[in-house]
């Protein structure tokens, strides 16, 4: 019943893990979160625009793009949440998009600010 | 060695462009499908693929199925990015082609061990074409002159002569045989016959334009195909080829040997679509003549015309080479 992965919550952020997907090269993790900086809040507003249409196929097209940015960058529970949208709009269920996005919305706004704080510190 | 990655996403494709630069790869990275497949039909293109299942134009198993159906090119190691996991669509990738598929997030370190598996696939590609190729090599050259062997060159011939009757153009076919070869030989020894076999074969090539074919009919009989030519040039081509044995010695292991050759010329245009057979008849004739004319010189053979009765078969003793 005790399963550890429920007890311990994953870190927004698994920066040990990008850093060691990189090969210890800060230059290079510095690329990616600047890549994804940008191209995130653009795919995530699409992906908002797409659930408020009812939209199914961009939802899932987004959704995926999404995933594999956030599992890339080491954001498990976010990538994990935009997982659960493409999922919900490949199986046409609309009625459970909104509330997918809404987690999805809420997972980004934990890892953000993470991000933000890492690249603050290395530029410092 | 190049890579391909297909990726439409930006921060997964930094990142394996990254990776495979790190492990020593010449990287080319795209957006989309049809990128992918611009790059890898170029000739000389990248023999390795990392290719994003989702992705704009076509999809990754699109490309997959696309390059699959292009036989005629060497083989592309090509592998799935997925996010998808279930076996359904583990089968379906690997069925539209692919040999291999990573999941991601992916692990550098079993990304560079699978990509490590494509280039001993590619590795034994090579050497089975380059094996194929040694042997059609063989097959179709004689061994000692690296000529044209006699079938390949009856089958070139054959092809040329079609071509030419077509077009109302000309073939010619030199038969030339090198005089007193036997004498070589016999008091020189076979070390040095096949020296002058193989000079004699470089002056031939040497003597002709890159269309034309040069091989070996026999033991010391070369044979000249030059393809759609007008009679005056044919006839000073074979003059050009029978000075470049005779205008300077062969260097050989026991001394310079001044040699010559005897040569038969025919014009296909003045003879017609006839069978190959006949008409190497006919040049071997000719060639028979320069032979009993005292050697080193050309003969040429020409169709009897109406007026005249068909030509007498040529006395035995005219029919010695030598």
């Amino acid at each position: 019943m005790n399963n550890p992965k429920e007890i311990l919550p994953e870190p927004a952020w698994n920066h040990a893990e990008l850093l060691e997907r990189v090969d210890n090269d800060q230059e290079l993790l510095r690329e990616l979160l600047t890549i994804f900086k940008e191209d995130f809040p653009r795919s995530l507003r699409s992906l908002q625009t797409a659930v408020a249409d009812g939209d199914l196929k961009n939802a899932a097209r987004l959704s995926h793009t999404l995933k594999g940015m956030l599992s890339s960058l080491g954001g498990a529970p976010a990538a994990a949440a935009a997982s659960r949208l493409e999922e919900l709009a490949s199986a046409g269920e609309t009625a459970s998009l909104q509330g997918a996005f809404g987690a999805l919305e809420c997972q980004a706004a934990d890892l953000l600010p993470e991000l933000d704080a890492y690249l603050t510190e290395v530029r410092r | 060695m190049k890579i391909l990655i297909a990726d439409d996403e930006a921060l997964s494709r930094r990142l394996l462009e990254r990776t495979l630069e790190r492990a020593g790869y010449e990287v080319i990275a795209v957006e989309n499908g049809k990128q992918a497949l611009e790059q890898l039909y170029k000739l000389e293109g990248p023999r390795l693929a990392l290719l994003d299942w989702v992705m704009p134009e076509f999809d990754g198993p699109a490309v997959c199925r696309a390059v699959r159906t292009r036989s005629e090119q060497a083989y592309i190691y090509m592998v799935l990015l997925t996010s998808k996991g279930s076996k359904e669509e583990t089968v379906l990738g690997l069925e539209s082609g692919a040999d291999d598929y990573l999941t991601k997030p992916f692990n550098a370190e079993e990304l560079r061990a699978r990509l490590r598996v494509g280039e001993r696939i590619l590795l034994l590609e090579d050497r089975l074409v380059e094996a194929r190729e040694n042997m059609r090599f063989r097959a179709t050259h004689d061994q000692l002159t690296s000529l044209l062997n006699r079938g390949a060159v009856m089958d070139l011939l054959a092809r040329e002569l079609n071509r030419s009757h077509r077009e109302q153009k000309s073939t010619a076919i030199l038969l030339g045989d090198v005089d007193h070869f036997k004498h070589v030989n016999d008091t020189m020894g076979h070390v040095v016959g096949d020296e002058v076999l193989t000079e004699i074969a470089n002056r031939l090539l040497g003597s002709v334009r890159s269309y034309d074919f040069v091989g070996r009919y026999g033991g010391e009989e070369f044979i000249v195909v030059l393809n759609n030519c007008d009679p005056n040039y044919a006839l000073g081509r074979a003059e050009e080829i029978r000075k470049s044995v005779s205008n300077r010695p062969i260097h050989t292991a026991k001394g310079p040997l001044n040699l010559t050759m005897s040569l038969g010329v025919l014009l296909s245009g003045e003879w017609g679509l006839r069978p190959v057979e006949e008409l190497l008849h006919e040049v071997d004739i000719a060639l028979y003549e320069a032979k009993a004319a005292g050697r080193n010189c050309l003969r040429t053979s020409r169709p009897a015309t109406k007026a005249e009765p068909p030509s007498a078969p040529l006395p035995q003793s005219v029919r010695l080479r030598h």
